[in-house]
């Protein structure tokens, strides 16, 4: 029980890392990035790349990924979401063109990640990193699962700060709110669009890496299922709420290792696409979402 | 030509087939509505026909009605439950939907067959009646852009707040808008099920919302022909990247893209663009 309730945990603390950088871009700057799950994935093929031809450490691991995500993700604000949203008539049709479009970029790194692994499962076997297992009564403990308890804990208390205290933060939550009248207070869009995508990446990439050493190996198409469960645990806490992302992360992995454990039959990816339409019709702004006002 | 014909018969039937599924995306799309509930209908299509022939040894028309019939009553339900939502939550919602009945068929044992699916739906079914069907939908579409219809369709979707206080039954063409997107995709899947007479719940799962989203967004969402142009590209792009090989999800991946980038319209909106430069230095005046 305690032992589920751990592995619970950590996979929570997955999710949100996952999911973090998604709701903020989501939740600011409006962008649903849906090659976020490539992202996440190719950060970690790039470390098992290098990892291949040097032994080197978690830290440094961590790093390059982290690098990559950040790098990617900015490519595709700049390459993609950007000129889509400055060409866009309306929200709405941008809205939909940067879901597509970033359906379409999603396929590129996956395609050469599968390509070059002709779709085996990849992992980081040349690190000097060694998993140790600590025994605390009933419960096991493995070093990887307390570094991804501290990224998550340490990453998520970070962001909450900035978006709450730091100008810059203050400055992108008004984005949100209203992004005219944002710029007219003199906020550099462009630029808090770019800095916010290149956070969003490195935390897709840190969760990319820290998932691979935790499994072992992941696919190259580990990606698209934490993308639908990143967005189940986003929507259910609500959109740019990083409270909300914490929240609707751990009830998610709670709800799943529940399923998982209790239930026989493979009905655990129905928790997450379940929760997305329940939430959508019950309380479409999530838990600690603002309210929407509409008309028809 | 009868050799050609015959030799991509199997191409020619999934570009009508796609054409219906890219439909029940395009028809809620043009009230303005982001509902991708018709790949759940083509789930709900593909397994009813494929159940009833089994079964009941229906014959196909009658199970593609049945499941056209149920599909179109789960859309209306769904249509009612999701009124509140708009843009991307509903988009998002739908496609919820859509995987809860993926998984569903996995854990439905006998009666769907499982992760197997299920096999030897054999029926009569003709090509020809698959582009009957497939153009009698089309026409009847097509009516639907002209007139008063196609005027009020514009409006529901341009400006719902006005389209209202000018008198036209909004949440009326929405709720429409799902049960003919719903028709149109049970249609869709039961005729592929009958035509390939297997059907497996990998068939209905997240690569087919991209495929219907990206044959309309390629295409152009803005009238069926959008939805046309799509099905035939996204049909044939395959055979035509064969000399790309193993690179071809990158291909296709980047065409998506661009698309999505650079031409928002799709390949329909640049056709009328052209359509429109070529015209108008004949017009009277030649003003500009």
């Amino acid at each position: 029980m305690a032992q589920n309730l751990l592995n619970a945990l950590t996979l929570g603390s997955l999710y949100l890392l996952f999911a973090l950088g998604m709701s903020l871009a989501w939740g600011t700057i409006g962008i649903l990035n849906f090659a976020h799950g490539s992202i996440f994935m190719f950060a970690a093929f790039t470390g098992h790349l290098l990892v291949g031809q040097v032994a080197l450490p978690l830290p440094l691991v961590l790093l390059i990924g982290t690098a990559v995500g950040a790098a990617l993700s900015v490519l595709a604000q700049v390459l993609a979401f950007e000129p889509i949203q400055r060409r866009a008539r309306d929200h709405r049709r941008a809205e939909l063109q940067i879901l597509v479009g970033g359906i379409g970029i999603a396929t590129i790194p996956l395609a050469i990640a599968q390509h070059a692994t002709k779709s085996v499962p990849f992992g980081f076997t040349g690190s000097t990193f060694q998993v140790e297992v600590y025994r605390l009564g009933p419960v096991q403990l493995t070093n990887v699962q307390l570094v991804i308890l501290g990224a998550a804990a340490v990453l998520t208390g970070v962001l909450a700060w900035w978006l709450r205290s730091a100008r810059t933060g203050l400055a992108l939550r008004s984005i949100g709110v209203d992004a005219e009248v944002a710029t007219m207070m003199g906020v550099n869009r462009r630029g808090l669009a770019v800095a916010t995508m290149a956070v969003a990446g490195a935390l897709a990439g840190i969760a990319g890496v820290l998932l691979t050493y935790y499994l072992g190996s992941i696919a190259a198409e580990s990606g698209d299922g934490f993308l639908i469960k990143a967005f189940a645990a986003i929507v259910l806490g609500g959109i740019g709420s990083i409270g909300g992302a914490v929240a609707g992360a751990m009830i998610l992995a709670l709800a799943e290792t529940v399923v998982l454990t209790q239930t026989s039959g493979m009905w655990v990816d129905a928790v997450s696409f379940g929760l997305i339409f329940a939430v959508l019709v019950l309380r479409p702004r999530g838990l600690f979402g603002r309210k929407e006002v509409r008309r028809t | 030509m009868i050799a050609w014909y015959e030799a991509n018969v199997v191409l020619i039937q999934s570009m009508f087939i796609s054409l219906l599924l890219a439909l029940s995306i395009q028809v809620p799309f043009r009230a303005g509505v982001f509902s991708l509930a018709g790949i759940g209908s083509y789930g709900i299509g593909a397994y009813t026909a494929a159940i009833v022939t089994l079964q009941l040894g229906w014959p196909p028309f009658a199970a593609i009605g049945a499941g056209m019939l149920l599909a179109a009553v789960i859309a209306y339900l769904l249509a009612l439950v999701l009124a509140r939502l708009s843009g991307l939550y509903l988009g998002m919602a739908t496609i919820a939907y859509s995987l809860i009945l993926s998984v569903a068929v996995i854990n439905g044992g006998e009666l769907t067959g499982g992760a197997q699916g299920l096999f030897g739906a054999v029926s009569d079914l003709q090509t020809g009646h698959v582009v009957a069907v497939a153009v009698a939908a089309v026409v009847l579409l097509a009516l639907s852009e002209r007139g008063r219809p196609g005027r009020w369709i514009d409006a529901v979707r341009e400006d719902p707040e006005l389209a209202v206080s000018v008198g036209v039954p909004v949440t009326a063409i929405r709720q429409l808008s799902f049960v003919v997107g719903g028709l149109l995709g049970a249609c869709a899947g039961a005729m592929n099920t009958l035509l390939r007479t297997t059907v497996t719940p990998e068939e209905v799962g997240f690569h087919l919302v991209v495929l219907a989203l990206t044959m309309i967004i390629v295409g152009g969402s803005r009238s069926w022909a959008g939805a046309l142009i799509g099905a035939v590209v996204f049909t044939w792009l395959p055979t035509v990247l064969a000399f790309v090989g193993e690179w071809q999800t990158l291909v296709y991946g980047v065409v998506v893209a661009v698309a999505a980038i650079f031409v928002p319209t799709g390949i329909l909106g640049l056709a009328q663009d052209f359509v429109r430069r070529l015209r108008r230095p004949a017009l009277p005046g030649g003003r500009p």
